[in-house]
């Protein structure tokens, strides 16, 4: 009876213990919040000041990607992008991992605390975690999405939040700028539709293909891709027999390989994140000769995919906004930095995901040191700065036009095989398109339908200026 | 037992019940919009879809997996039905799309309750898992209902204003109908109906033997597990402005399963608690400078510490803490230190 009751009283106590924990993380939860935000940032002054050359009010900036759902093994290429222009004006990284983020950062005297956010992919938690960090943790600038459901989802709340400025980390919907047209939501890099052009034109005037049939995950992003495949191959007399649309996360992508006629000229693939090595290993499974049907979307060149991929891919042609074989001394000047700044992440400055971030933060570190880091009129100056900023990025001039949305080069590029002796695939990029923007020469307005399963329809129509037959070569 | 004498235990429980719905009721005034929306607001819709697997668990002994799944088919019919960004093009009135929303969930929560009413233990949660990964993927591939894309900006009724903006009037109908909810389940136990589901829980072939129809019975219970949900629903997509496949994906069923068990699966209140720890956990992790973006491994751990100590969740250690407590006032010796659940109409499961 003694050992119960003594048992009893040692279980009790740790019962109490529990209970005082959840309490405690329950009042944490409630402090936060509730006062204002003076309060909150005195220790991050006190932090950044050991810097000693921050003088100027501390300027808070939320960076979230995707810490879960099928993008979250590029969490660390999102956030090597976002902290690379910080840590090139000084911040040191806490650690190796570009997740743990920077101590020490200051923007024209200003120090920055950085926040951490999440989210998983869908716009339901996108938004909860962008309310999370403007709203409670009080931001000031928002750097984020990642995924395309989730950028049009957070450019809408960004409505309702005029103090903030945000801008898109590489979440790629056409609707995000074309169509929500927040006036506080800036986007430094080219929508899916924008980088698929050439695409079309190079399937039908140097591949030949007349009938293709596309593959896509079933959201916003994969829609925009495809749909500026769609506009340009049809223009210029292509047909698209076929769209299939596998859900966002898929891992057994057979039963939609074998969907696919065995007579089309080829297809396009819009498959992203970690589907891409998923549906290729399975397609040669089950088909073969990979390379010569299959055109690939933005993935396809990330280097992380091309290292699982390997040889399978080779000769695979594709587009996008990053050309991995540039020579430009301020793209390798780039790489060169990323090599010094994060070793684990050498070689990853053409994934979108990092190139997308990096963008970002560059943009908002220009435009900062434009006005000085003064954000006092509820950033008017700040968000004409942004508006007008000409950036010259590493692998081009970036502007935005007047959705605030980026216009940029879209390169055209070949997968080659391994010329530099690290085992993976090399890229070669075949054509520089410049100047893409996002009308698609004309093929998309406010107006049009938004890019979905069945929209824009195969048409005929006027081939964009890049195409053969629109003068472009 | 006199009811209504008031004894050292029940004053130590209904007590701190009475504070806490005090400071639910005066909110407001107390804690920032942001965290009125985000985390009660939210606590307490989740507390409405925990509370309809608690409902099932505790008084019928049915452990369902698609709760979520049935208070998604209230939340995508209320905003196919109404004006929003996607779905069908109809545009109702909000209330009347409401109503149709929650029929719908109670009509699909009978359908499935009849597919279902006739398994047990683990094969009733199979079935009720192959309904949550059923409906995730209807409303993911019927593009005229949803896509992946999910619909956006919902129209909502006037009273629910903008939940960014004006928080306050949907805390109060996600608190009414939380407590509106409570009250109709602890109602509805001491019915004869109610007393047959407990019965159903207890034994059901002896209950075949009295007499009464069992696959209807757990067939109406679905059904009315489905009503509690179909509420949820509705206030999530007022609280979201929209809904999306994701927001009922496995995730969503595993995050009402998670509450329902930390909070106490066999105690109804436990709903409440396990989603207002939730909802603040992962608040307050995520904004843990030191924890950064590990936040979900203290979560995880935090729970799994609950759930290790006390099977009955976070109600089961209050249950112990207040049996002590009160036997201590009392003079008697802890007789009874176990975690375990009072006795009256939630026992521990065998």
């Amino acid at each position: 009876m003694s050992v119960s009751s003594e048992g009893g009283r040692a279980r009790f106590w740790a019962l109490l213990a529990v209970l005082v924990l959840v309490f405690a993380a329950t009042v944490a939860a409630c402090g936060g919040d509730d006062e204002g935000d003076g309060e909150e940032a005195a220790p991050t002054d006190t932090g950044a000041e050991s810097d000693g050359e921050a003088t100027g009010e501390a300027i808070k900036i939320g960076v979230f990607a995707n810490n879960e759902g099928a993008f979250a093994p590029f969490e660390g290429q999102t956030w090597g992008g976002a902290m690379l222009p910080l840590i090139n004006r000084g911040a040191t990284p806490v650690s190796g991992n570009s997740v743990d983020g920077v101590e020490g950062a200051t923007i024209a005297g200003h120090p920055i605390e950085i926040v951490y956010g999440g989210s998983d992919s869908t716009p339901d938690k996108a938004v909860e975690e962008a309310r999370r960090l403007v709203e409670q943790e009080q931001v000031d600038i928002l750097v984020g999405p990642l995924s395309g459901s989730e950028g049009i989802a957070v450019a809408e709340y960004s409505k309702e939040q005029p103090g903030v400025t945000f801008v898109n980390g590489i979440s790629g919907a056409q609707d995000t700028t074309l169509k929500v047209q927040s006036p506080n939501f800036f986007r430094f890099h080219n929508d899916g539709t924008q980088w698929t052009a050439g695409l079309g034109n190079y399937a039908y005037n140097e591949l030949g293909w007349r009938n293709v049939v596309t593959i896509g995950d079933d959201y916003d992003f994969p829609y925009s891709q495809i749909a500026g495949f769609v506009a340009e191959f049809c223009s210029i007399g292509g047909n698209v027999t076929e769209r299939l649309w596998p859900p966002l996360g898929e891992e057994d992508y057979s039963s939609y390989i074998t969907q696919i006629p065995e007579d089309v000229d080829g297809f396009f693939m819009g498959v992203g994140g970690t589907g891409t090595v998923a549906f290729v290993k399975q397609y040669g499974q089950l088909r073969g000769n990979l390379a010569d049907k299959i055109m690939g979307g933005v993935f396809m060149t990330d280097p992380v995919i091309l290292e699982e991929l390997g040889d399978q891919v080779v000769g695979v042609v594709t587009a996008g906004m990053t050309s991995g074989d540039s020579q430009e001394p301020a793209y390798l000047e780039y790489t060169s930095q990323i090599e010094s700044a994060y070793p684990d992440l050498a070689g990853t400055g053409s994934s979108v995901f990092f190139y997308g971030y990096y963008t970002a933060m560059e943009a908002i570190a220009q435009a900062l040191e434009q006005v000085e880091g003064d954000l006092s009129d509820d950033h008017a100056a700040f968000r004409e700065a942004l508006a007008g900023l000409e950036l010259e990025a590493p692998l081009g001039p970036i502007r935005l036009d007047e959705n605030r949305q980026a216009i940029m080069d879209n390169f055209l590029q070949q997968i080659v095989a391994d010329e530099t002796g690290d085992g993976v695939p090399d890229v070669k990029t075949l054509e520089t398109i410049p100047e893409v923007d996002q009308t698609f020469a004309g093929a998309f307005s406010p107006d049009t339908p938004s890019p979905d399963r069945e929209n824009p329809a195969c048409e005929e129509g006027t081939p964009p200026p890049w195409t053969d037959q629109g003068g472009g070569r | 037992m006199n009811r209504s004498a008031l004894t050292p235990e029940r004053a130590l429980w209904w007590g701190p019940a009475l504070v806490l719905t005090l400071i639910l009721v005066i909110a407001p005034l107390l804690f920032s919009d942001f965290y009125l929306s985000q985390v009660l607001t939210k606590a307490l819709w989740l507390g409405i879809a925990a509370a309809s697997l608690i409902f099932l668990a505790a008084y019928v002994g049915m452990v369902s997996l698609g709760q979520v799944a049935l208070y998604g088919i209230a939340g995508f019919t209320m905003a196919n039905l109404v004006e929003a960004d996607g779905g069908s093009p109809i545009a109702w009135n909000p209330w009347l799309a409401t109503l149709v929303g929650i029929l719908a969930a109670v009509g699909a929560g009978l359908f499935f309750g009849a597919i279902a009413s006739r398994s047990y233990g683990i094969y009733f949660l199979m079935i009720t898992l192959a309904i949550a990964v059923l409906t995730y993927y209807f409303f993911g591939q019927v593009t005229q209902f949803s896509g992946f894309g999910g619909v956006n900006s919902v129209e909502r009724p006037a009273i629910v204003s903008n939940p960014v903006t004006d928080p306050v009037n949907l805390f109060y109908i996600a608190l009414l109908t939380s407590a509106a909810v409570y009250a109709f389940v602890r109602y509805l136990a001491r019915t004869p109906f109610g007393l047959a589901l407990q019965g159903v829980r207890d034994d059901p072939s002896r209950m075949r033997a009295l007499g009464y129809n069992v696959p209807l019975l757990r067939m109406l219970a679905f059904g009315l597990g489905a009503l509690i949900a179909a509420f949820a629903g509705i206030i999530s997509v007022w609280w979201n402005t929209r809904i999306s496949p994701g927001s009922i994906d496995l995730t969503r069923t595993i995050d009402v399963l998670v509450i329902a068990v930390i909070g106490g699966l066999f105690r109804l209140e436990g709903a409440w608690v396990g989603a207002f720890a939730f909802a603040a956990l992962d608040n307050w992790t995520r904004g843990l400078d030191v924890v950064g973006q590990r936040f979900n491994t203290v979560i995880g751990v935090i729970f799994l510490v609950i759930v290790l100590l006390s099977p009955g969740g976070l109600m089961g250690i209050w249950q112990s803490i207040t049996d002590f407590l009160g036997r201590r006032l009392a003079g008697k010796p802890p007789a009874r230190p176990s975690a375990g659940a009072r006795a009256s109409d939630s026992p521990q499961p065998s």
